[in-house]
């Protein structure tokens, strides 16, 4: 036991937690807490231009480490900027801690400056929130927070910090562990586990369903010798991109809405489909009654609440990816010799070669698909590729090929414009040593391009390629295809000029318009040493295509 | 739709209520009973009765399984446990007729009058649910002034087994 500030035995706690990094932006309510991060060497505090920027900083920098990314906000206004990022965080499964200043205790309840009710507030959002109301209990929280958010299915977790639990002074102790009464690991069914061998060795149309669950339990080595094995095809959700590489013989690619058509016209093939870590989300599964009609489908996910809840199961196994696949992996090993489904992999590999999607194109303006091929040809394996959310998303989402887990991020459940420059900013800042390419669209890149003064003064190098339409292009697709081309507030007009916007912050802009030369400037941006905005004017009537109007089947995409 | 009871064992700390509160308001589930009580543990026990299909009753029932500060969430059978519940009402004043007719109908169904001053009672009722209710939609807006319910409590049977 020793005496301590709150403020101190905070930070004290986050150190234990080794907490390298915060992204916040202070305020009345949280003074006691940065006087004590003004002395602190361990701490780095990276001030953002808007609250919403730090929590989805926060929330890239998770992603891309895999460790918790951390926020710091004051009470009222600076606590609610956080709520699109933290929900944005529980919606993706990204271990997020956040915290926020509230008013002294004693004025809790009497509407004074700057009060909001955040404990209500965050309860929906969050995995699980806390208020503090003692000085003693700030080490046991923080631990607390940072399991909750960390095991199990992972997500945010809040923390509200009165102001007067930061000044005052008590008698703390630094738990080295704490008690959590939720399971962090699960038994391992065997019976399941085996059921599922018997139902894939028998296969004859094997296919593997991998998503951020596979990422997040680190289960890529798994998935592949699993699907090497099987000889079964891949096919991954949004936030399963990079689960196994993109590049590899039996990876098909994203499925769903904006899918790849092979691996959509897979899944409606099948006889047998192993979900591993995805919560068979609408806008992957399309209607639901023609999905996998064909597949007995096997589930594996940590959290029993996604099993059966949007498809019917016939093998739920209970588990973390990584020790499912495993023993499913041991199980199969422990059978006797089988075929590989040659027939099946023939098939899909015809349809692979015929369905390939196209992207050589030359047109000016350019065509997004170009565009992606030649950022993809500049940036290897390495490259962590961040996207902003709506076309430019979906055409990253389909066209870019990731070879490593972590390195495609994405806001998925919530689809969080202005999500993708700050998350860039906290990926860059969790590996610096990797490029980081913001794929964006002009609407989205404007939700939180205040950013720019952030990676300026703290010189986060990253750079992002503006898909340019001048539209809120998603909103104006589904008018062009479902609203007889009646394009209601969709045009963005001709500002700003994202190249002085971005030499306004201090940043290195350039404007691409020409076939064959992305490539060339974005290796130039990669190498200049600042933060980077490339504006590249692409064609405003593309549409996202193949596409399955929302509801509708897999196998029946527009094109 | 068919009524459920679920026995949710969770942290007496404040909010627990909401949280799990909320999981059915967000899903549109009327809660038609809720009681609290707290265990010789320090745990809270919330005993929730609501109608909904299998579907959604088993996904709640993993909602609130998942919830943090839940440490266990059951779904209860009630063939399979003792559920009670008590009911007190007030009646309006009544006629000397209708007073005896309505003591009679409280006796019949096991109740009993705790109080009558100037022709109006106020009586104990407990039992099932559905035997209350019937009781209740019996006497009526015309004859009940007032009435107040504590909602399902309930102990699982012992087996043989336990003993």
């Amino acid at each position: 036991m020793v005496e301590l500030t709150g403020a101190k035995a905070l930070v004290e706690s986050l150190r234990v937690e080794d907490v390298k990094h915060i992204f916040g932006l202070p305020g009345g309510a949280v003074l006691p807490l940065y006087d004590v991060l003004y002395d602190d060497p361990g701490i780095k505090h990276i001030l953002v231009r808007h609250e919403q920027g730090a929590a989805h900083a926060a929330d890239g920098y998770a992603r891309a480490s895999g460790k918790p990314g951390v926020c710091l906000t004051t009470s009222g206004p600076g606590a609610t900027n956080l709520v699109t990022g933290i929900l944005n965080a529980y919606m993706d499964s990204s271990p997020v801690v956040a915290m926020s200043g509230q008013v002294p205790s004693k004025l809790i309840g009497a509407d004074a400056f700057q009060e909001a009710d955040m404990l209500s507030v965050m309860l929906p959002i969050a995995k699980h929130n806390f208020i503090v109301r003692s000085v003693a209990e700030i080490p046991h929280i923080v631990k607390l927070a940072f399991k909750i958010a960390t095991t199990g299915r992972q997500g945010p977790v809040h923390v509200d910090l009165p102001k007067d639990m930061q000044a005052d002074k008590a008698d703390v102790e630094i738990p080295a562990r704490v008690e959590y009464v939720k399971p962090t690991v699960f038994e391992l069914d065997l019976a399941r586990v085996l059921e599922a061998v018997d139902l894939l060795a028998k296969a004859k149309r094997p296919l593997m369903y991998a998503g951020g669950g596979a990422i997040s339990s680190s289960a890529s080595a798994e998935l592949v010798a699993l699907a090497e094995l099987l000889g079964a095809p891949v096919v991954t959700s949004l936030m399963g991109k990079g689960a196994i590489p993109e590049d590899h013989p039996l990876a098909l690619g994203m499925i769903g809405m904006h899918g790849r058509m092979v691996a959509n016209l897979a899944v409606t093939d099948c006889d047998v489909l192993l979900g591993v870590g995805v919560r068979f989300d609408d806008r992957a599964t399309g209607d639901v009654k023609h999905f996998a009609p064909k597949a007995k489908i096997i589930h594996i996910d940590i959290d029993k609440v996604e099993i059966g809840k949007n498809v019917r199961v016939d093998v739920p196994i209970l588990s973390d990816a990584k020790r499912a696949l495993a023993a499913v992996l041991e199980g199969l090993r422990a059978r006797a010799k089988r075929g590989r489904p040659s027939e099946w992999l023939t098939r899909i590999e015809k349809l692979s070669k015929e369905l390939s999607p196209r992207m050589d194109y030359d047109e000016v303006p350019m065509k997004p698909q170009r565009v992606i091929k030649e950022i993809m040809s500049v940036l290897g394996g390495d490259a962590i590729v961040v996207t902003e959310v709506g076309q430019c998303q979906m055409w990253a989402a389909h066209y870019y090929v990731v070879k490593k887990p972590r390195h495609f991020i994405s806001s998925g459940g919530l689809g969080t414009m202005g999500f993708g420059f700050p998350a860039a900013m906290g990926a860059k800042v969790a590996r610096p040593e990797c490029d980081v390419v913001d794929i964006a669209g002009d609407g989205s890149f404007l939700m939180n391009s205040q950013e720019l003064a952030t990676v300026v003064e703290n010189e986060i190098n990253v750079v992002v390629c503006i898909l340019n339409n001048r539209f809120l292009g998603m909103v104006k697709q589904w008018q062009d295809l479902f609203y007889q081309k009646r394009r209601s507030a969709v045009d963005l007009g001709m500002v700003p000029d994202f190249v002085k916007l971005a030499e306004a912050y201090g940043a290195y802009g350039d404007r691409v318009t020409r076939p064959g030369e992305v490539a060339p400037k974005l290796r130039e941006a990669l190498r200049c040493g600042k933060p980077v905005v490339l504006d590249i004017p692409i064609d405003p009537d593309e549409h996202v295509l193949p596409m399955v109007p929302a509801g509708g089947r897999l196998d029946q995409m527009l094109t | 739709m068919k009524t459920r009871i679920f026995s949710v064992l969770c942290e007496n700390s404040p909010g627990v209520m909401m949280r799990i509160s909320r999981d059915f308001t967000r899903r549109q589930i009327n809660i038609d009973s809720i009681t609290v009580g707290i265990e010789p543990t320090g745990l809270a026990r919330i005993i929730l009765m609501f109608k909904a299909d299998d579907h959604m009753a088993e996904h709640l029932h993993h909602v609130l399984s998942r919830l943090t500060q839940v440490v266990d969430a059951e779904v209860i059978d009630p063939e399979a446990s003792i559920v009670r519940e008590v009911a007190l009402l007030r009646t309006k004043r009544l006629s000397d007729e209708k007073m005896w007719d309505v003591v009679r109908r409280i006796e019949k169904a096991g109740g009993r009058v705790l109080e009558s001053r100037g022709n109006v009672l106020v009586a104990e009722l407990s039992g099932v649910h559905e035997d209350i209710e019937n009781v209740v939609k019996a006497l009526g807006p015309d004859i009940l002034q007032e009435t107040a319910r504590s909602g399902q409590v309930y102990l699982g049977r012992r087996t043989a087994k336990d003993r």
